[in-house]
């Protein structure tokens, strides 16, 4: 399997992602604002109106904006009609698999240059209303109406991965505290404070004070939100917007002496339901996504530098380096618990801080885990810069892992 | 019985009539519950209904403490997956238990059809 011609990404832009600085904002105000920054990051100029075509996910802007057929907006609000635009919805995997299928426009000839992105505006609702858009992912027929949510998904997986591997939630802890310290070092994450200095702060404001993180995070001020799992193993509800400008490798050296290659990618499904897997430790379509997307780069987990995965809950992050071949099964959690995942790690993951400190506004997400790439890779990522980044992977996730989606840059 | 298609509408009916209704490939034997056209394990379109007697053993779970807008005011509830005698698993509410600490994976647990307002749940109480 290869393709008739490389794809590279020359450009990327990112809205910060928050809660509440974009309140007032439509999604098409972010997007619009994340493509305006992708256009200017091109090192030798890029005008907006060279692309081709637009390639957009976009979870359900129907439900939380009452807005469809936002691909046609978005063309006519960046002054792009008449070109092709398309929406690509595969819930928090929205774009994520918008790269693969503007990778695969490009790579067949049919266009040169793309953008590339994805948006969410979600805090227009409250968090209950919010998180009956989101349950809307899983299966409505036979999920949804027994109570299950998403954290309550993931919750149950937890269940299932302590009782098999003897997993723990100081585990889960471990990679929430990892990631919401290199969130503190990225001026685009939601959350740019360390877990010690919220404690700190909530814990003035309650008359309480912690010796550690973990006394905070067993603390009252740390809710169940779906047992086992509590309020700071749950990435937040955030509003944001993400986008690349990617080009054919034949022209990608026109606008930038340092492009990142999109080297290899996959994606795949998996039953809907999870009630329906087989195996409910690991996401089999992540391990099925990450072999295709080795295979087309020639390179193995042992290659890869640094990775963002999809740690929209923390136990989501703990799967995820295990079934991508970084650490044996089991070993997921008890790797971040010994730092071997941090920045100075051995296989750093999530320096952005991940959906846990970064924010995941869904369709969002998988472009935005490209930019990390984009940055990290050109060695642009100021204090979380993580050494010697020459090849990195992303794994975006669609709800309980029905789909998945992998993409391995290089240099 | 025999003659109902392999459809969402028939898998409620028979919930309606209490009875919890799966269906069995007869090329590879794999049995589906909630019943589905086609056998996603070798892609067999024959096939046969087969009853569930609901009992199984708990295989995952969880405690909903941020319920969505239309679960509001139940919680904290539990709810999880269960892997029925016959081999498949399915999705239901765990009845009566408020503490995820109160409960392991590996108990057994027993179907109940439970009407709620206009419709039929799936729920479970553990033995």
């Amino acid at each position: 399997m290869g393709l008739f011609r490389n794809v590279a990404v020359v450009g990327a832009g990112m809205t910060r992602f928050h809660n509440r600085i974009h309140a007032g904002k439509t999604g098409r105000d972010l997007f619009v604002e994340a493509v305006l920054e992708a256009v200017d990051s091109v090192d030798k100029g890029f005008e907006l109106r060279e692309a081709e075509a637009i390639f957009i996910g976009n979870y359900s802007s129907d439900c939380f904006e009452g807005q469809g057929h936002t691909a046609a907006m978005m063309a006519d609000w960046l002054g792009l009609t008449p070109r092709a635009s398309t929406r690509v919805e595969d819930a928090c995997a929205s774009s994520g698999v918008a790269i693969n299928m503007a990778t695969l426009a490009i790579a067949s000839g049919a266009y040169d240059l793309v953008i590339v992105g994805g948006f969410e505006k979600m805090t227009e609702k409250g968090t209950e209303e919010a998180t009956e858009i989101l349950a809307m992912a899983s299966d409505a027929l036979y999920e949804v109406p027994v109570g299950f949510t998403f954290p309550g998904l993931y919750a149950a997986i937890a269940t299932a991965h302590f009782k098999r591997y003897g997993s723990s939630w100081e585990e889960l802890a471990a990679i929430s505290i990892k990631n919401h310290r290199n969130g503190a070092l990225n001026e685009k994450a939601h959350f740019q404070s360390d877990i010690m200095e919220t404690a700190r702060r909530l814990g003035e404001r309650h008359n309480m004070t912690f010796k550690d993180e973990l006394e905070f995070l067993r603390s009252p001020l740390n809710p169940f939100v779906a047992y086992p799992l509590r309020l700071f193993d749950c990435c937040p509800i955030s509003d944001g917007a993400s986008a690349l400008v990617i080009a054919s490798s034949d022209i990608a050296k026109k606008y930038t002496d340092t492009p990142i290659y999109i080297k290899g990618f996959g994606q795949a499904s998996d039953t809907f339901s999870l009630h329906n897997r087989e195996e409910l430790t690991e996401l089999r379509a992540t391990r099925i996504a990450a072999s295709q997307a080795y295979k087309m780069a020639g390179v193995s987990p042992e290659d890869i530098d640094l990775a963002d995965v999809h740690d929209c809950f923390t136990i989501a992050e703990v799967l995820a380096v295990e079934d991508l071949g970084f650490f044996p099964k089991g070993q997921g959690g008890k790797a971040a618990l010994e730092g071997r995942t941090s920045l100075d790690g051995e296989m750093p993951i999530n320096p952005d801080g991940g959906l846990k400190a970064k924010g995941h506004p869904v369709g969002a997400t998988g472009a935005a885990m490209a930019y990390e790439m984009f940055k990290q890779l050109r060695g642009e990522a100021g204090r979380r810069q993580v050494d010697d980044a020459e090849i990195g992977l992303t794994q975006n996730v669609g709800a309980s892992g029905a789909t998945v989606v992998v993409q391995v840059y290089g240099r | 019985m025999e003659e109902k298609p392999f459809t969402t509408s028939s898998y409620r009916e028979f919930l309606e009539s209490g009875k919890i209704m799966a269906n069995r490939c007869r090329s590879c034997g794999n049995v589906h519950l909630p019943p589905r056209p086609i056998c996603p394990r070798c892609g067999g379109r024959s096939l046969e209904w087969m009853e569930i007697r609901g009992r199984g053993t708990l295989q995952a779970f969880t405690v909903i403490h941020v319920p969505p807008t239309r679960l509001k005011g139940r919680q904290p509830y539990a709810t999880g997956i269960v892997k029925l005698e016959e081999g498949p698993s399915i999705s239901g509410l765990i009845l009566d238990v408020k503490r995820g600490e109160d409960i392991d994976i590996g108990v057994e647990a027993e179907a109940i059809i439970v009407r709620e307002g206009d419709g039929l749940k799936l729920c479970f109480r553990l033995v």
